[in-house]
This record gives structure tokens, C-alpha cells and sequence, in this order.
């Protein structure tokens, strides 16, 4: 601007050449100036007066709890459908994504599993500046938006809420996401389909998955999965504290290995040396003989095994039970039986959503059961197996392909991946377990199998303090060890058997997912202890 | 070259008694017959043979290798000499054979098995199959679609064979519905008899199109429809009720197959038109294909209950006088 001025004062003193040369010159930098102001015009020019919509967008304050703010009417985004054309509304989530193209915005808002697309459009209410800022929110920053609920004509397939969008008046910027992330949640929640030469590629693996947990749960499967693990415990609890069974809570620190005594992390204690329970049945036991007649526990079960397979964690939640029984210990096995059909009829019917949405992901065939559960003995799993050509002995326990291959056959014949096998070899099991009255060769215990995967293994113990010892003696156990179990049996037991599972494998073989860690919030492993 | 000592020694070959020599039909043998017969015959099988090689050398020339009247006169020989102690030889055996008969006799009675001797074994009765145990079979069904006959074959075998039925649903069906909960329990009354034969019998509530039968996982191949779950329980069950021996086969198989056809038909005019083709087998005998219950029957009964549509106004007087003796064996 000021080289012109100067033009014009010394324009009467240069030739006529000289005159043309700076007419063009001016001319040119006439130009400049004009896109140079346009260019200023749409950079948002500041916050300057121009911008009609300063004061509807921007990053909020950090929330210190100043103001209630109770005027705005939050929705959950489900339930957006019922808001459509009831005016304004404010609904809090994380962008998605977020797209801006020339006047228009695209921003998918996303509420855990619920997503719906919003749009910003540069109009009376929506400045470009505004629509500028709505573009370059990073993603999985927490926004507040204020909007009316518009119904669409055609589907919006990338969404949950297809029918509706969000004509957005206000954006606020709640909590501002790192612009670089370690993990797409895209890239998380595409589905798994092995055959798909075609679609996108792109996985993240299993360590990157764990190492960002925080991201990689935001993604509908994972949200599922894990309303669905707390729906199996909320299922066990009430099952069975409707069937008259007491909630216990056991140790976890205790002096004693409980079982076998190998595999336990030790801590230490004080000037002393303790051990992580490796399972709470000595403490149910001891509820049983100090007259709980039922019970039940839920807590973490640690054991010290560097076994780096997909279905062993170093940590889990054990949901035991204990039960004392009047004659036969089957009076125990169709109560848990019973417990599990329990549990699945409700999963199948309360939580048909969330395994939809797991399927989404992971494409598997829904869990099947019958009801009552299907009970086989040992010895007509062996004589399927001897069948189907597999050479095993009488006694023998099932290896892992053995096993497997049952709970093929057993789903070839009765179409089932829950069944119960009875009557397990005496050989196999613990100390504890009351021998078969029958036959000495089998013994009064029980495995449960989901998906040919063994998921409980129990029995009816022992509660004959000198008949635990013989058995004890004929293990080759030393009594003395164990003086502290056989003692709790010497003031009167009642007959009980129980079981326990843990919660994660049974989260994930209903779910048939390939690895427990899927189904473990922050799994604990041989090599992982973090986050 | 250097001259091989023998390493056996000359041995006396002791021949058990067992064993008999056989008598040399070739050539040379009969010529060393001719030659020295009388030396022969005295010296054993073993003699004669080195016999016949030392004379060979002598004789060999002239016999030809085709000579009829050697060969003539060699039969003769044989005949003459042989029959007899052949003859013998064969008493012998058949005496042996009948002492051994009569220690595994006593053998037996001393075990205390059935003292009957062994003409009729069950391996025959069933065709020479090997009696193996049965499989355990899962038959799955729709509750809508209820398999009266699997109640009605244990009605009517009550005294000749147990079919015990365990019942389960499976996770597809949400409820089963009255009816398949009343023949449940109707399962359920059905007293056991533990003392005769019996299969075990899995039947599962399913969200699936057609009954249908598994015996086994391995082979996985299901027998599709009811009709046919029937064929395979009398192929299996008791004597009385197998009928692919009878004369009656043919006419047993057509009922069932009308039956199953029945149980396709969708309208009211087709299922009326399949009632008067099993008018028309039944006729004025007592039961489907003559005096006897059989297998047709239980399917005919079944398949009407499956069939509220047909009433007793579609059906003949000859037909419900049947149902009538049906329902006192089928009991439904």
C-alpha cells in the first residue's frame, strides 16, 4: 500500500517507458493486495468482529466444577432417535472422525458403542471459522455439542444412529486428544475377516492393543466384551444367591501353598515369606464345615505358571463355588450345570447386543447349549474317541488335541458346546477326590467343557479326616503339611463337592474369541505386567 | 576248487505221527516202480525218493515225457493201492472230530453255558451282523413338529424292548410350547423294564426344518424325517416288529412312504387325498398289511396326530375303527 502512494507522488517524474513499467508493477501488486485481504478474510481474520459464530465454538475452560450448568439437557446418543425435530439439545462425546471440505463439516461423534454423523454447515449460525475449527479437532477429544436432531432420507450406514444427524450449533472442545495416536480405532474395530482379499488390510496387533489399552477399549467389540464379562459375574452372583448360596471372601495372601505347592508366586511378608492363593478352595471348604452350607466366591486366583498360551493368564478371576449335599454329589453337578444353562439363557436373551456387536468383529458361530446340560461319563467319552479312531487308555486323562477332538464329536452329535463329563478317572485327580463307591478305577469328579476347552474341573471332596489321610499317604503327600486341612475336617463336615472357573476363559469361549487376553481388561501374563 | 565238507551230520529224521508220506506221482517214481517196486514199498517216503534218484540215471532216457500207458498204469496204482488207506485215514479224522466235539461238550457243561447245542445263535437271527452295543442316537425335533412315534413304538414295545428317551433343549428354541412338554412327560411315565434290550435315545428340542436322526459323530450322516427314524428303530428293535423278512416288506414300506408324503403336503385337499390313499392299503384288514401291528401302523397313528387338519370326518369308518386298535397299543 505504501509503495503505491509513492508510485502515485512520483508518477509526473519518470519517462513514459518508466511510466508503463510501473503502471503493470502497480497493477501486480493491486492483485497481491486483493488476494492478500481474501486470503486474510478467510483465515478467520483473527477472532475479529467478522466471525458471527465466535462465542458457539472454542476450547472450554478446564472443568473445575465452577458452574452446575443444569440448563443443559444432556441426551445419550441411543437415544437421539427420540429428539428428532424437539429443537435443541446437548450431547457429550469423542470425535470420531472429523472432516471439513470447503463450507461443510462431517464430524462422527462417538458415545462408547453408540456413533451418529454431525454436520456443520457455514449458514447464519456456522461461520467458516467455525466449521474451520470443527475440522481440525483431533480425534477422540472430548467435545460438548449443542444440536438439533435432524431425520435423514437415506441411511447413513457408518453410524449406529442411521435414521438421524446432528445439525450442530455449538461445539466445545472438553478435553483435546493428542494429534498423533499410537492406535486408530478404526484400524481396532475392523473386522476380522481372514478371506477378505479386497477390503483394508490394516490390524494392530496384540501388543500394541495391550501397551494402549485405554484407546484400543474404546472399540465397540471391546466395549461389549467387557459388558458382557460383568454381565457373566452379575449372572453367576445372582444366580445363585437365588438359590440360597452366601457370597465368601477369601485370602489371597496365605501361609500355606494350597494345591500341589509348584506354581505360586511368592511375596514377602514382614521379616516372613507368604504365597498368592492359587485357588480359594480350602477356604470354601472350610465354610462348608463351618456350617455356610452353600457358598460362593468371586476374587483374583494367581498362579505362578510360565505358560505362554492363549488361554493361561498369570492372573484371573476365579468364580468358585462349594456346596454340601445331602447323598449325591449329583445333587452338586446339576446345580452347576444348571448354574451355567442359567448363565447362557441369560447372556443369549439380556445381552443379544453386545455378542451382535462382539460378532461384528470377530465372526463366530453363536454358542450353543442344551438344557437340561448334557452329561456324558468319562467312559463314553473315551469309547467316542476310540471311535473316531483315537488310541486312549481307560485311565488315561484327555489330552489337549483329545480334548478338542471330543468336543468336535460331542458337537457333531448333540450339537452342543457345553456338555459335562462324569466320572473322571481316580488316578488323574487330586488327593481329595472321593473315589467311585462302584468301580475303584473311576472317582466321583467332573469337568465342564465350553467349545472342547475345559473350563471347571471338580469333584465331591473328601470330608473323612482318616480317610483324607489315606489318600493323602497313598499320593505320597507329606500329612504334615497339610495337617491344617485335615484338622478343619475333625469337628464334623458335611458331604460337599464344588468347582470353580475363571472368568475370562469363560468369557471367551462363549464368545469362541482366539485368545484370553481379549477378554482380560489389563491382562496379566508370564511377559506383561503393564499397564 | 576244493571239495565242501557237509556241516549237518546225517540225521534220524524222527516224522511225527501226524504226518503221513505222500506217494510220488512223477515219472521217475514210476518207473523206480516197475524197476524195484517190492524195495520201494518196504523203504520210507524218504528212502524212496534217493532210491528213484539213483535209478534215474539208468532209466531216464527212455521215458519219454508224455507217455499215456506210463501214465495210464500209474493211476491204476495209485487207485489200487491208495483208496484203501485213504479210506482209513479218513475214519480216522472223522473219529478224532467227533471226540473233539465231545470235550468241548463237556468243556461247556462244566462253564454251565446254555446246555442247547450250537444251531441257533442270535448272529443268525439278525442276519450274521455282529452284535455290537448300540449306539446312543440323538434325534433332533421341532417342537412343532413332535415325533409321536418315538411314544408310541415305547407304548407298544412296553414288553419287548426299552427305548429310554432323556430330553433336552437346545439354545435355539426359547420355549417348547405345552404340547412338547406334555409328551415329554408322557415319555416319562413309560415304567422301564431294566431286564430287556434297550437303546438310548437323546431327542433334542431344535430350531431345525426336519426331525432328524445322528447315530453317530464320526459318520456323520442324519436320517432325515420321522417316517425314516421309524424304519431304522424297527431295524433295531424287537423281532416282532422288524419287518424286512416278512412278506409283508413291500407293502410295510408303502404305507410309510405315503406317510411321509402326508406329512409334506401343505393343503388340506392333498393331506384328504393321501388319507384316502391309506384308506385304500388298509381296506377292511385289521392293521396295515394284515392282522399284525406293525411298523406302518405306528407311523400311520403318529403322522394323523401330527395332522390336527385331518378330523374324523376325513377319515373312513375303516380308519377309525383302526385307530381305535391302534390307540389301545399306541396309547396317545
Amino acid at each position: 500500500m505504501v509503495e503505491d502512494k509513492e508510485n502515485v507522488e512520483n508518477g509526473e517524474q519518470v519517462s513514459k517507458k518508466g511510466a508503463k513499467k510501473l503502471a503493470k508493477a502497480a497493477k501486480k501488486a493491486e492483485q497481491k493486495a486483493e488476494t492478500a485481504s481474501a486470503v486474510a478474510a478467510n483465515n478467520a481474520a483473527g477472532d475479529s468482529a467478522e466471525d458471527h459464530a465466535s462465542g458457539r465454538y472454542g476450547l472450554s475452560e478446564m472443568i473445575q466444577s465452577k458452574d452446575k450448568r443444569s440448563e443443559r439437557n444432556f441426551v445419550p446418543v441411543s437415544e437421539l432417535s427420540g429428539q428428532v425435530g424437539k429443537g435443541l439439545v446437548w450431547v457429550r462425546g469423542r470425535v470420531h472422525t472429523s472432516r471439513a471440505k470447503g463450507k461443510q463439516c462431517f464430524l462422527i461423534l462417538r458415545q462408547q458403542s453408540s456413533t451418529v454423523q454431525c454436520i456443520l454447515a457455514v449458514g447464519d449460525v456456522i461461520s467458516k471459522q467455525m466449521v474451520k475449527f470443527a475440522g481440525n479437532i483431533p480425534k477422540e477429544s472430548i467435545v460438548d455439542i449443542q444440536a438439533k436432531a435432524v431425520a435423514v432420507s437415506s441411511k447413513i450406514e457408518s453410524c449406529t444412529e442411521q435414521s438421524l444427524e446432528l445439525a450442530v450449533e455449538q461445539i466445545f472442545v472438553i478435553s483435546q486428544a493428542k494429534a498423533q495416536l499410537p492406535l486408530q480405532i478404526e484400524d481396532a474395530s475392523r473386522p476380522e475377516t481372514a478371506d477378505d482379499a479386497e477390503g483394508l488390510n490394516i490390524r494392530v496387533n496384540q501388543d500394541t492393543r495391550l501397551d494402549n489399552r485405554v484407546l484400543d477399549l474404546r472399540t465397540p467389540a471391546n466395549q461389549a466384551i467387557f459388558r458382557l464379562e460383568a454381565g457373566v459375574c452379575r449372572l453367576f452372583r445372582d444366580i445363585l444367591t437365588e438359590q440360597g448360596f452366601t457370597e465368601i471372601h477369601t485370602p489371597k495372601i496365605i501361609s500355606a501353598a494350597s494345591e500341589g505347592g509348584a506354581n505360586v508366586f511368592t511375596v514377602s511378608y514382614f521379616k516372613d515369606s507368604a504365597y498368592l492363593a492359587q485357588s480359594p478352595q480350602l477356604y470354601k471348604q472350610m465354610a462348608i464345615a463351618a456350617d455356610f452350607d452353600k457358598v460362593y466366591t468371586v476374587g483374583a486366583v494367581f498362579r505362578a505358571e510360565d505358560s505362554n498360551t492363549h488361554r493361561h493368564l498369570t492372573e484371573f478371576v476365579g468364580l468358585d463355588l462349594e456346596m454340601a449335599f445331602k447323598y449325591h454329589y449329583h445333587e452338586v453337578l446339576h446345580t452347576i450345570g444348571n448354574t451355567f444353562t442359567a448363565i447362557f439363557k441369560g447372556l443369549r436373551d439380556k445381552y443379544a447386543r453386545e455378542i451382535e456387536s462382539v460378532g461384528q468383529q470377530y465372526k463366530v458361530d453363536a454358542f450353543k447349549f442344551l438344557e437340561p446340560p448334557l452329561i456324558l461319563q468319562f467312559a463314553d467319552g473315551v469309547a467316542m474317541l476310540r471311535e473316531a479312531g483315537v488310541e486312549t487308555g481307560d485311565e488315561e486323562d484327555l489330552s489337549t488335541p483329545n480334548e478338542k477332538l471330543l468336543g468336535r464329536l460331542v458337537k457333531a452329535k448333540y450339537d452342543t458346546d457345553f456338555y459335562i463329563l462324569d466320572k473322571f478317572p481316580l488316578a488323574i485327580r487330586p488327593f481329595y477326590t472321593m473315589p467311585d463307591p462302584n468301580n475303584p478305577i473311576y472317582s466321583n469328579s467332573y469337568d465342564m467343557f465350553m467349545r472342547g476347552e475345559e473350563i471347571l474341573s471338580g469333584a465331591q471332596r473328601i470330608h473323612d479326616p482318616e480317610y483324607l489321610m489315606e489318600r493323602a499317604k497313598h499320593h505320597g503327600i507329606d500329612t504334615s503339611k497339610i495337617a491344617a486341612y485335615i484338622e478343619s475336617f475333625r469337628y464334623g463336615c458335611p458331604p460337599h463337592a464344588g468347582g470353580g472357573i475363571g472368568m475370562e476363559r469363560v468369557v471367551m469361549l462363549y464368545l469362541g474369541l482366539d485368545n484370553i487376553r481379549k477378554t482380560s481388561m489389563f491382562p496379566r501374563d508370564p511377559k506383561r505386567l503393564t499397564p | 576248487m576244493y571239495e565242501l565238507k557237509t556241516l549237518l551230520p546225517q540225521f534220524d529224521i524222527k516224522l511225527p505221527t501226524c504226518m503221513y508220506p505222500l506217494k510220488n506221482v512223477s515219472l521217475a517214481a514210476d518207473s523206480l516202480a516197475s524197476s524195484s517196486s517190492s524195495s520201494a514199498s518196504a523203504s520210507t517216503s524218504s528212502c524212496k525218493l534217493e532210491a528213484s534218484r539213483s535209478s534215474k540215471t539208468s532209466r531216464n532216457a527212455a521215458t519219454c515225457a508224455l507217455d499215456l500207458d506210463s501214465l495210464g498204469r500209474q493211476i491204476q496204482q495209485l487207485l489200487k493201492d491208495d483208496t484203501a488207506s485213504v479210506a482209513a485215514r479218513q475214519e480216522k479224522v472223522l473219529r478224532q472230530l467227533e471226540e473233539l466235539k465231545e470235550q468241548l461238550g463237556q468243556i461247556r457243561k462244566g462253564l454251565g453255558v446254555c446246555g442247547k447245542t450250537f444251531q441257533h445263535t442270535t448272529a443268525f437271527q439278525n442276519g450274521g451282523l455282529k452284535e455290537v452295543p448300540l449306539q446312543d442316537v440323538v434325534i433332533n425335533g421341532h417342537p412343532n413338529f413332535i415325533p409321536y412315534a418315538l411314544l408310541a413304538l415305547k407304548n407298544a414295545w412296553r414288553d419287548l424292548y426299552t427305548i429310554e428317551v432323556k430330553t433336552f433343549t437346545h439354545s435355539t428354541m426359547a420355549d417348547i410350547g405345552p404340547a412338547a412338554r406334555e409328551f415329554e412327560a408322557n415319555l416319562a411315565k413309560v415304567t422301564v423294564n431294566p431286564a430287556l434290550p434297550k437303546i438310548n435315545v437323546t431327542l433334542i428340542w431344535k430350531n431345525c426344518e426336519h426331525t432328524e436322526m445322528i447315530s453317530s459323530p464320526t459318520m456323520y450322516v442324519p436320517i432325515y424325517g420321522e417316517v425314516n427314524i421309524i424304519r431304522y428303530l424297527g431295524r433295531v428293535g424287537p423281532a416282532e416288529y422288524r419287518y424286512e423278512g416278512s412278506p409283508l416288506c413291500n407293502e410295510i414300506d408303502l404305507v410309510l412312504d405315503i406317510c411321509y408324503q402326508l406329512l409334506r403336503c401343505s393343503t388340506h385337499k392333498t393331506q384328504v387325498a393321501m388319507v384316502r390313499l391309506l384308506d385304500k392299503r388298509l381296506q377292511q384288514q385289521q392293521y396295515f398289511g394284515g392282522s399284525q401291528m406293525s411298523v406302518a401302523d405306528i407311523g400311520v397313528y403318529s403322522s394323523l396326530i401330527r395332522m390336527p387338519a385331518i378330523t374324523d370326518k376325513d377319515l373312513t369308518p375303516a380308519l377309525l375303527a383302526w385307530r381305535k386298535r391302534a390307540k389301545l397299543v399306541a396309547q396317545i
